[in-house]
Parts: C-alpha cells; sequence; structure tokens
C-alpha cells in the first residue's frame, strides 16, 4: 500500500484539476448562451437574405462557380472547419475521420480552418493547401481570402460541426457551390425578372455580387455553428472531466483514510511488540 | 408606376446577421446606392439594389429608425421591404 502522504499529495493535484475543469466548464457554458443567441439571429438574417436571393434567375454560365476556369476546375476542395484551441472534446477528431472517409490525395485538396484541425491533419500526415487561423469570437470573421482560394474548384464540400443540442454535435457537410446553385434554381420564391423589377445596377451585377455573398455569408454561418459546437463540446468534455476528477478524489480520499488507518496499525503493533520485547527483557532479569 | 394611397404603409425587415433594427410598418425608408439617395414610398415598384455606405432612414410615423451601413442588399415587392445591412 501506498503512503498516505503520497496519496494526499495526488488529491489535492486532482483536487485542482476538478476546480479547472468546474471553471472551464463554467466558460464554456457562457459561450455556449452567448453564442447561440447570435447563431439564431444569424439563421434568421440568413434565411430571408437566401429567400431575397432565389427570386433572382440569371444565366448560369455567368455563375462566379463557372468562372476562373484553369486546370484546377476538376478538382475538389474540402474546407475543414476546426476549433482554434484543444478541449473541446472529441469533436475535431470525429470531424477529421468523417472528412478522411471521403479524402482522396488525387482528386482533392483540404483547406482547414483552425490549428486543432490543422494539428490533427498533420498527425495523420494528411496534406492541406491552404491554413486560416479562426479567432475566438462570436461575429463572422473575413472568409473572402477563403473564398478566393476556392474559385478555382469544380466542388467545394465544407466539413462543419453542428449544435443539435448542448449534450448531441454533430459533424455536417454541405456542397457550398451546388447548394447556392441548386437552391437558387429550385426556389419556391416568385421570379424577380428585369421586366418587372427595377435592378440597380444591373441583375447581372446584382446575382454575380449576391453570389459571392451568399457564399461568404453560407461559410461564415458554418464557422459561426462549428463555433458553437465547439464551446457545447468542451462544455459535455469539461463536465465528464469534473465528474471523473470528483470520482477519483472519492477514490483517493478512501485510499488516504486506509493508507492512514494502516499506518496507525502498524505504529500500534511496533509499539506493542516492543512493549511486549521490553517486558519479556524485564521478566529475564527479574 | 402605381398609385400612391395615404393609409398603405410599407412592411419593412430592416436587419444585420446579429442585429434587428426595425421590423413593423413605416412610411418610408431612405437609403443610399451607387445612383445616388433614394427613397422607397408606399406603392413603389418592385426594386433590388445594392447599398452604398452611408446612412438608412426609416420613418415609422413617430420616432424615426436611422442607422448606418457599410453594405447591403435592398429589395421591394408588393410594398415589403427587406433591408439587409452590414454582411
Amino acid at each position: 500500500m501506498r503512503r498516505a502522504s503520497a496519496i494526499e499529495k495526488e488529491t489535492e493535484q486532482i483536487v485542482t484539476v476538478e476546480g479547472l475543469t468546474n471553471v472551464f466548464e463554467s466558460i464554456a457554458s457562457t459561450q455556449v448562451a452567448r453564442v447561440k443567441n447570435k447563431v439564431e439571429l444569424s439563421k434568421e438574417f440568413f434565411q430571408l437574405l437566401w429567400q431575397r436571393y432565389t427570386s433572382l434567375r440569371v444565366d448560369p454560365g455567368a455563375r462566379i462557380t463557372s468562372r476562373n476556369a484553369d486546370s484546377e476546375r476538376t478538382k475538389t476542395a474540402f474546407i475543414v472547419i476546426s476549433a482554434e484551441a484543444g478541449l473541446s472534446g472529441d469533436i475535431d477528431l470525429r470531424l477529421i475521420e468523417n472528412m478522411l472517409q471521403s479524402y482522396d490525395p488525387k482528386t482533392t485538396d483540404v483547406i482547414v480552418l483552425g490549428s486543432h484541425g490543422a494539428q490533427q491533419l498533420q498527425q495523420r500526415s494528411v496534406p492541406y493547401t491552404h491554413f486560416f487561423k479562426v479567432p475566438e469570437t462570436d461575429s463572422y470573421i473575413d472568409v473572402s481570402p477563403v473564398i478566393e482560394g476556392i474559385k478555382s474548384y469544380a466542388k467545394v464540400v465544407v466539413y462543419y460541426e453542428e449544435y443539435v443540442s448542448l449534450g448531441v454535435q454533430d459533424i455536417k457537410t454541405i456542397d457550398l457551390i451546388s447548394t447556392i446553385r441548386e437552391m437558387s434554381e429550385d426556389a419556391d420564391e416568385d421570379v424577380m425578372t428585369a421586366e418587372d423589377t427595377i435592378f440597380e445596377p444591373s441583375l447581372d451585377e446584382i446575382a454575380e455580387q449576391m453570389e459571392e455573398t451568399m457564399m461568404m455569408m453560407a461559410l461564415s454561418q458554418t464557422i459561426l455553428e462549428s463555433g458553437l459546437a465547439q464551446a457545447a463540446s468542451r462544455f459535455n468534455a469539461m463536465a465528464l472531466a469534473k465528474k471523473r476528477a470528483s470520482e477519483m478524489i472519492s477514490d483517493y480520499r478512501l485510499e488516504f483514510h486506509r493508507a492512514k488507518r494502516s499506518e496507525s496499525d502498524r505504529r500500534l503493533r511496533e509499539v506493542m511488540v516492543s512493549l511486549k520485547g521490553k517486558r519479556k527483557r524485564q521478566g529475564v532479569r527479574r | 408606376m402605381k398609385h400612391q394611397d395615404q393609409s398603405i404603409t410599407l412592411n419593412v425587415i430592416a436587419r444585420a446577421p446579429f442585429e434587428v433594427y426595425y421590423e413593423g410598418d413605416a412610411k418610408s425608408v431612405s437609403a443610399i446606392n451607387a445612383v445616388g439617395p433614394f427613397d422607397i414610398l408606399p406603392g413603389h415598384a418592385d426594386f433590388f439594389s445594392i447599398l452604398s455606405e452611408g446612412d438608412v432612414i426609416i420613418e415609422t410615423g413617430s420616432n424615426p429608425v436611422t442607422f448606418s451601413v457599410t453594405n447591403g442588399i435592398i429589395t421591394v415587392r408588393d410594398d415589403q421591404v427587406m433591408l439587409f445591412a452590414n454582411m
């Protein structure tokens, strides 16, 4: 059995860990509450904007995704939106594993957002063409460099984390270009044409700018949504770590009391033995 | 050009991604696009425009709602105005 003083020292360390997980759990909980409200507002905004965007009809040949034709036009880009830091449970791991199921290095380039995802890819020796930091913010970030980087790809699939509830976060994918194109073509919204609507500037110019705006908004939305899912995952990971630390503290305290009792029993035995020996020696003298 | 009736008001939704500037009835909406400043009144033709940087003023009948935009989109359809700002 280990010494009680050693167990006591380890218990103190676990108490510190329990305190830290408690703090991280509270921070994550606050972050979830704050970001959730913004995600909901932003979703409503996006849906309203989508409704208007889908009323536009333009020639598919003039689309943003049909321009910049070059040799890379046959390739696919995977955008992986991960957390900037660790301590967010296994959600980034699931994200990368999900992405790797469809990954073909010959036809696919990976663009990673977030240091944690980049680190996970490096560990698996998966190369990525671009890396972007995701600032710890609950506002939209400027995604124009990402949009600029994906214009030359035939297909762009975004892998992101979706907040379902505090306890459940899913991995989702969205085909950015196809979604923007198809939803615009299949929309229920009445068509706004140059015959019945005044467009300033022209319909083509508006459509071109709207398409880029919608792609930026869709990407920003997924980044924001991922941030919420990561905060929820962090909350769960910290709650689990706190529970585990509490259980360990109980076990350690039990072990500590056993060790204490054992040490005290041993000391008592030693005293008894020494007393017996003393008596024996005294008896011999008599 | 549609006939303007004083009793008809616009239904306005003015939002940024994380902010609702105004939602409700209004008498007019004023903003700026590449052509210059413009006003939307009830009965305005269907309209779709990209906003330029500047102030947007929504006349609600009581206190006007004013906010600044750096970019945005405004659409008018059957007296419903949707304004999306600061994207």
